[in-house]
């Protein structure tokens, strides 16, 4: 019975491994098609390097062959991956395609390889070892799923800045998700021509990757089961039509694409988004703070008092335009700092500069003992530094829980090799991370919705999920861009006691808004920005008060408008800009023609050069 | 001199062939992966033409300019436009691509056999010239020509048009597009039209060259095509004419001084190096990424 079956499911279970390969880059978002190209290098130095069957016996020859087609892999995407993980999307894949052609001819041209004709494997492969390897290898990825290492690679597929920002090293987890896929992609090229008999350079071709890419999106690239049921999918497709008797020839290709069509128009998820996917939730909220903390790792936090950010002559500049000129500005633990000014003054820039996104131009920033500028974003917020963005940045096909999980990366162990094991320690990380997170939902007031999936959120709700994912990397530094945009006056008031509660627990936040009723009466001190210079700092009250400013936000009738604007990219502002959130009494028309048509003659004239042109 | 030639006659199908794919990636964010199928179905199209309809080989060209155009349509409309605003377009337009093409290969197959198909005999001009003691037939001239007449045309649309007026528009920002008027449902059928449209008429092309058509001629240019597109740029149309003519002429002059089974060594060895010291291609210009 089952040996009838034998050769489909041998095949099915290796198109899945295969299917894996594409899956572990996939999964961070990375589009590459070298697979191919590690799989034959694998599968060619293994049959030609391991020991014959005849000496070792069967099984040991096929295991040697093993460890080194996934070193050989592992190897092979080192090496490619070092100089190409730069690249991001169809570069990446076309790189990696280049890397794999290459490596064919490569191999059709040398000698040990027996070129064209090919080379004679022994058929050590069954059908059982065959199942157990893709066994091995899905579990592999089913433990990955739920560990801080899965749902770091979930975060940087979503939003790769976003990622950076709560201290994800982008670079070196886009590295290790390549080299699993050499890896496994090493581990595929090993049993196919350990069961195949005769391997050539030209069974990894383009074409070949192609399927293997095909069977991992149609299978679903989110979740671990989607490689399994897209290699079922594409092996059974023609063994049913051949069963029910449909003749060969053009209609059998035609159907099967005729049916790939329709599940990749129908289900974006892939076959796996036919299964539920579980959200999971802490168990208990709430039990005591130190209960659940204790699990953490614990951060070092700026004595109150202490220098926390400390900026001198910083600037920026975006081709001839001053975003931001010569800002000295010290702030110290525990203070509340409101950032204002008119769109296009820089505030934004600012912050950037301050999260070490932009390097400044002139200057210097030290922000929490870290240089900025020269530091990678996510050494920033290993730092201590926790941000918010003007424009939500959240892993949108996460749920907020999730979301929130990614934002304790740097407070939460790894956990993943210990999940592979079942240790009950990274079972305790874990569940102690998940009270975290939802105790940072529940402060924010979204314990509700924590299994939502981000991108379904009311606009203010996100804007709330992405601060609870702010403060859930237990931050020195938080630093909030309008965080009360889109929200209404009772959001924006609790928004305000929010802060206040957090400074209250030592905290040093900086934050951009728009509503200036809501920052007098939020921060300790106000920073007023107007074309890229500070024009006033000091207490709210003297803010309120100091002539400077009220002529920068009202205007005076002579006045060109702000070139920073441009900068910034303000113009494009889909919240249209602050003047809506300011509160009627410094509301005046005037407050919102920081840009106004009349303009344009100052402004540098718009590059209308088409990308498709040029 | 010959050689020379040679790398540029086959050089500007690549390029005509590679501009298609380049038009849809430039202005619309996608890599279409059913182009190579359209390629393909077009050669045997055209040889039909010629065999059965009688017609010569000119006036076949016109007619799967619009057989390519309506092809073109059809992609946009069953693989692309119901994939609109999904968060994953990207990776599931390449495999809805890739499926259309699998069905348009399986059309291909039913219609015309998976043997390799010829022109009827008699049906290219012999007239040769000489130019510079290189031979040149009628034939890869009008290749050229036609190539070359394309090119100049679709640059000319799309930078004095008031359509490529719409397509540059919707290439900077289709939400903006959108807002100002411009019909993107429109402009982003229009650009799969006239992408299949010049892939179809490099299918014949290419086809009259080596006078065959198979299966899968289609594939083998993909490559190519996608490596074209990279060295240019991608989404640049003067960098896909560049890029085409760098390969053409770097494989014929491959083939010659390093022996054929090392010809596509070059091509990729080109295609990675560009890529590590200049991502964006030739031409290319670098998106800004935003915060």
């Amino acid at each position: 019975m089952l040996a009838e079956y034998a050769t489909p499911l041998t095949f099915i279970a290796l198109g899945a491994v295969f299917a894996y390969s594409f899956y572990a880059v996939l999964i961070a978002g990375q589009l590459s098609l070298g697979q191919a190209g590690f799989a034959s290098v694998a599968a060619f130095s293994a049959a030609t390097l391991a020991p014959s069957g005849d000496d070792v016996g069967d099984v040991p020859a096929l295991l040697v062959a093993v460890v080194i087609g996934m070193a050989v892999g592992a190897l092979a995407a080192v090496v490619l991956g070092l100089p190409t993980m730069h690249l991001r999307g169809v570069y990446l894949a076309i790189a990696t395609l280049g890397f794999a052609e290459a490596v064919r001819v490569v191999l059709l041209n040398l000698e040990w390889t027996g070129g064209a004709q090919g080379l004679g494997v022994p058929r050590i492969l069954t059908v059982g070892m065959a199942w157990t390897a893709l066994a091995v290898v899905a579990y592999w990825f089913w433990r990955m799923g739920r560990s801080r290492y899965g749902r770091a690679l979930e975060a940087i597929r979503e939003d790769e800045l976003a990622a950076r920002s709560m201290g994800i090293d982008v670079g070196r987890h886009r590295l290790a998700a390549f080299v699993t896929a050499g890896a496994v992609a090493g581990l595929y090229g090993v049993l196919f021509a350990y069961y195949v008999r005769l391997i050539a350079p030209g069974d990894f071709d383009f074409s070949a990757a192609v399927e293997g890419l095909v069977t991992a999106v149609v299978g679903g690239s989110t979740m671990f089961l989607g490689p399994l049921l897209g290699s079922g999918f594409q092996t059974m497709v023609p063994e049913i039509q051949r069963a029910v008797g449909v003749e060969a020839g053009w209609i059998r290709p035609f159907l099967a694409g005729l049916l790939l069509l329709v599940v990749i128009l129908f289900l974006p998820g892939g076959l796996a988004s036919l299964i539920p996917r579980r959200t999971r939730m802490p168990s208990s909220v709430g039990g005591g703070e130190d209960g659940g903390t204790s699990h953490l790792a614990a951060r070092r936090h700026p004595t109150p008092g202490e220098t926390v950010v400390s900026l001198s002559g910083l600037g920026k500049e975006y081709g001839g335009v001053h975003a931001v000129r010569g800002v000295d500005l010290e702030i110290g633990s525990g203070e509340v700092v409101g950032l204002i000014g008119p769109n296009g003054a820089g505030k934004t820039t600012l912050v950037n500069m301050i999260s070490g996104l932009v390097p400044p131009s002139s200057g210097s920033a030290t922000v929490l003992g870290v240089p900025v500028g020269r530091t990678p974003v996510h050494r920033v917020a290993a730092a201590g530094v926790s941000r918010t963005f003007q424009h939500s940045k959240l892993f949108n096909r996460l749920s907020a829980l999730e979301n929130v999980l990614v934002g304790a990366h740097l407070v939460s162990r790894p956990t993943f090799l210990r999940r592979l094991l079942w240790l009950p320690s990274a079972r305790r990380d874990e569940r102690a991370s998940l009270e975290h997170a939802a105790r940072c939902l529940q402060r924010v007031g979204l314990g509700d919705l924590a299994g939502n999936r981000a991108s379904s959120l009311s606009y203010g709700d996100q804007r709330r999920l992405e601060i609870a994912r702010a403060l859930a990397s237990d931050p020195s530094l938080l630093i909030l861009d309008e965080p009360a945009a889109g929200m209404n006056h009772v959001e924006a008031a609790g928004l305000s006691e929010l802060i206040r509660s957090l400074a209250r627990g030592g905290l040093t936040i900086l934050f951009i808004e728009h509503n200036v009723g809501m920052v007098l009466e939020t921060c300790t001190r106000v920073v007023v920005l107007d074309f890229g210079e500070v024009i006033a700092s000091g207490t709210p009250e003297e803010i309120a008060a100091n002539p400077a400013v009220i002529e920068a936000y009202l205007g005076t009738a002579d006045e060109e408008p702000a070139a920073g604007s441009i900068a910034e990219g303000t113009l494009a502002d889909p919240t249209g800009g602050g003047a809506h959130a300011m509160p009627p009494d410094t509301r005046t028309p005037d407050a919102v023609t920081n840009v106004d048509p009349g303009s344009a003659g100052t402004l540098p004239p718009p590059d209308t050069t088409p990308r498709s042109a040029t | 001199m010959q050689q020379l030639l040679n790398g540029i006659f086959i050089g500007s199908i690549y390029a005509l062939f590679a501009i298609g794919f380049t038009l849809v990636f430039g202005i619309l964010d996608r890599l279409n992966l059913a182009h190579p199928a359209v390629f393909a179905a077009s050669a045997f199209v055209g040889i039909e033409l010629v065999e059965r309809g009688g017609l010569s080989l000119w006036a076949a060209l016109p007619i799967v300019f619009v057989f390519g155009a309506v092809l073109g349509l059809l992609i946009e409309r069953l693989a692309f436009r119901p994939l609109k605003g999904r968060a994953d377009a990207h990776f599931a337009g390449l495999i809805s691509s890739i499926a259309l093409a699998g069905m348009l290969i399986a059309l291909l197959q039913w219609r015309y056999g998976p043997d390799t198909r010829r022109f009827p005999a008699g049906s290219f001009p012999d007239t040769r010239f000489e130019v510079a003691g290189a031979q040149v037939t009628l034939v890869q001239v009008v290749i050229l020509a036609v190539s070359l007449a394309l090119m100049v045309g679709l640059t000319y649309m799309v930078t004095r048009t008031r359509l490529g007026r719409g397509m540059r528009a919707v290439a900077e920002n289709p939400t903006a597009a959108r807002v100002l008027g411009v019909n993107v449902d429109r402009i982003t059928a229009v650009t799969f039209a006239i992408s299949s449209a010049l892939g179809a008429v490099a299918g014949v092309l290419f086809a009259i060259n080596v006078n065959t058509a198979q299966l899968g001629m289609g594939s083998a240019i993909e490559l190519k095509g996608l490596a074209v597109i990279i060295v240019g740029g991608m989404g640049s149309l003067p960098g896909a004419l560049i890029g085409g003519l760098v390969l053409g002429l770097a494989e014929v002059f491959a083939v010659q001084y390093i022996g054929s089974s090392w010809r596509d060594v070059i091509a990729f060895g080109l295609l990675f190096l560009i890529l590590l010291v200049r991502p964006q291609g030739l031409l290319g210009a670098r998106r800004v990424r935003e915060v």
